[in-house]
């Protein structure tokens, strides 16, 4: 069975960068891994160091736009099946998937049924499945994906950060997407906001799994514009990370 | 039976995705080229259970690369028949997806395989046993055929001197199924994909009719009523014919009144004015009965300006929507421009009478050459005056039924009855439209010479929930 991790949380709070990390741990530990960019503002494949030229969002333009040309005896589905591997990334230990653009004027609902399918068949190719997906969670109530085991909710340490975690819990409540567990992960964490996050994120009730400190060699690779897939094993962050992977039993 | 064989075949192999990691040679896809094609054969020129290769064999490529592959199987047999080739060809897609370490996706000259780096190590090192299997999965499940032969070629320059064939055969193909009409099969598809949004609606797609969104085809319903019978779409009996110009089967009704829970137990799919098509939401083009000109407009989802009747996209759209059954408002998608029996009920091409120009540019050749020139677009006409006007002008088809309806109003008249009110009843929602669509006729009553009263509304605006005539005792 594939582990099913989604990761969601505010713009800003680094999110990005706790996925990247994730997949980071998980491709050291030799899992195969599917990584989906499911946030527009996002920029996981810079954070990975995956140079992505097409998106889901142009294979579902190109169903659209050429629905009349294609021959019309011909299995779409596997049309958009073979699409949709030409636009999967493959590096050493995963493989990158962006959803891209959102949908145009039009109906999608054929594509997106289709694509269901497909992407159901495909994620069981994986050990995991890893998803940095934007605070809205839309890719969720288009049911692209079914089953989520693990919903990671990434937050700074502010009372409004952690208030977004909250929301994002009742989201998920009214979404027809299976979530197994929600947990929260605070992020650019310091000595002197560690107590107050603690103590907020039980008033509210959240499962705080981690808390990955600020740290200086992320701002650097940031700052120069590298990928995080390179930091070295004694970056703070990374080491946070690979607690909250064995305490996740990843 | 399988044991013969240096891997294994089970449909639970199917989805396997072979990634670069795991990959042993790449064949055909994105990078390069390839076919796979089915030819009907002639029995005495098929040798069962043959296999041809020309080119380098899977045990002199080389880790990490890529070829190009063919894939040509020749079947023979007494029920053999050209009409079959496209639907064995596209069992070669299932059948190697069934073999473990072999990946096969798309279909005709965009295939893409791949083998794995454990196939190989279990011993693969050949193209003949993999064309056994799939001969012989061929002979197993599609019994039809009686003796198949099978050439794969790995020679760049040798596909490339076959590939021109088969894109011949493939548009020939493709020139044949676009000759498959309602007439010919006994199934059609019914599609449920909007019925979250549109409770009622009841959507038909046959081989003259493509789903409202434009996106599912009669074959595209045939593909995935055959993976999922309970799924999205699914096969409904077209049942007995009861009216061949506008398109009503029995089975299309009986599934109109399973669909729209009652609402409606008619649905003629090829009429725009009785019993029409529902219209879920989803419909690409909406088209609109004009009136004052007795003819139907039509306007696409991507035209931004307003429509002769002083309506937008949008503003019809929300009136038709819902998975309604509208008289005088019908969606559909693009491609039912192009079916034979487009709005054969109601006279086809001959009742259109304008449409944005890109729609009409997009869909030229399909037009009658006969009108082609007579439908008015928003190029030069945007307005009901000059769209009379023009039509007159053209000597559009339509203005036949012009003298015809003056005739049958007048007779209308000596006889006291209302006029065809039913297909004035969704303009009272746009009022504008009302004193303009009886313009005609209230004409012809000052015009009769009866000594009757003549009344014009100008710049009138009248909305009647409902309008009684009755004979005065």
């Amino acid at each position: 069975m594939t582990r099913v991790i989604a990761v969601t949380g505010k713009g800003g709070t680094g999110k990005t960068a706790i996925t990247t990390l994730l997949i980071r741990h998980l491709t050291k530990g030799n899992k195969v891994v599917l990584a989906v960019d499911a946030d527009p503002d996002t920029n996981l494949p810079e954070t990975l160091g995956c140079e992505v030229h097409r998106t889901i969002g142009d294979v579902k333009e190109f169903m659209h736009d050429e629905r009349d040309n294609l021959p019309p005896d011909v299995n779409k589905e596997s049309i958009l099946q073979s699409k949709l591997y030409e636009v999967l990334e493959e590096m050493p230990g995963y493989d990158l998937l962006v959803m891209g653009r959102p949908e145009g004027a039009g109906c999608y609902c054929y594509v997106n049924n289709l694509l269901r399918g497909i992407m159901n068949k495909l994620v069981g190719n994986y050990d995991v499945l890893i998803i940095d997906a934007e605070a809205g969670l839309e890719h969720f109530s288009r049911k692209i994906f079914k089953q989520v085991d693990d919903l990671i909710v990434v937050t700074d340490g502010s009372r409004r950060g952690l208030g977004t975690a909250e929301r994002i819990r009742e989201l998920v409540g009214e979404l027809e997407t299976n979530v197994g567990h929600i947990y929260v992960i605070a992020n650019k964490v310091t000595d002197s906001t560690r107590e107050t996050i603690t103590k907020t994120a039980a008033q509210l009730g959240l499962e705080l799994i981690g808390m990955v400190p600020m740290d200086e060699m992320i701002v650097q690779k940031d700052l120069a514009g590298q990928p995080l897939m390179e930091l070295s094993d004694d970056s703070p962050a990374v080491r946070e990370v690979e607690k909250i992977s064995r305490k996740l039993n990843l | 039976m399988a044991d013969e064989f240096p891997f294994e075949i089970s449909p639970m192999f199917e989805g396997e995705r072979i990634r670069k990691d795991n990959m042993h040679v790449e064949l055909a896809g994105p990078k390069s080229i390839g076919f796979e094609l089915v030819r009907a054969t002639d029995m005495k020129d098929v040798e069962d259970g043959k296999f041809t290769l020309i080119g380098p064999d899977l045990s002199e490529m080389a880790e990490g690369s890529r070829y190009p592959v063919a894939m040509i199987y020749k079947i023979a047999g007494e029920l053999v028949e050209t009409d079959l080739e496209s639907i064995v060809e596209r069992r070669n897609h299932e059948f190697q997806n069934y073999i473990q370490g072999f990946m096969h996706l798309n279909q005709r000259d965009d295939v893409w395989l791949r083998v794995s780096k454990d196939a190989i190590k279990k011993g693969l090192t050949s193209f003949e046993p993999v064309a056994k299997a799939i001969m012989m999965l061929f002979k197993n499940e599609l019994p039809f055929i009686e003796k198949v032969e099978a050439v794969y070629i790995t020679d760049q320059a040798e596909i490339e001197k076959e590939i021109d064939n088969a894109r011949a055969v493939y548009k020939a193909r493709d020139e044949r199924t676009k000759g498959l009409h309602d007439e010919d099969v006994d199934t059609f598809y019914g599609c449920t994909l909007c019925a979250s949004f549109a409770p009622t609606n009841v959507c038909v797609i046959t081989p003259d009719r493509i789903s409202l969104c434009g996106a599912i085809n009669w074959f595209d319903g045939r593909a995935a009523a055959k993976v999922d019978p309970e799924g999205p779409q699914f096969a409904i009996e077209k049942g007995e014919l009861l009216d061949a110009s506008s398109g009503e089967y029995s089975g299309v009704n009986d599934l109109a009144k399973r669909l729209s829970s009652g609402e409606y137990d008619r649905i003629k799919l090829h009429s725009f004015f009785e019993y029409p098509h529902t219209s879920c939401g989803c419909f690409e083009v909406v088209g609109f009965y004009i009136p004052e000109v007795d003819g139907i407009g039509w306007v696409d989802r991507d035209f931004a300006g307003t429509a002769p009747n002083g309506l937008q996209f949008s503003t019809m759209a929300g009136q038709t929507g819902g998975g309604k059954q509208v008289v005088g408002f019908l969606g559909i998608g693009v491609n039912y421009f192009r079916s034979p029996k487009f709005i054969s009920g109601d006279g086809g091409w001959d009742r259109v009478v304008w449409m944005p120009n890109m729609l009409k540019q997009k869909i030229l050749d399909s037009i009658p050459e006969d009108v082609k020139d007579k439908i008015a677009t928003d190029e030069n006409i945007n307005d009901i005056e000059s769209l009379k006007n023009f039509l007159k002008e053209k000597e559009h088809p339509v203005i036949k039924r012009w003298v015809v309806e003056e005739e049958e109003t007048i007779e209308e008249e000596e006889e006291s009855q209302p006029s065809e009110a039913q297909y004035y009843q969704p303009m009272q929602y746009v009022p504008q439209q009302m004193p303009a669509g009886f313009m005609p006729s209230m004409a012809m009553m000052g015009g009769s010479g009866s000594g009757g009263v003549k009344i014009i509304l100008k710049n009138a605006k009248v909305t009647v929930d409902k309008i009684i005539v009755k004979k005065i005792e």
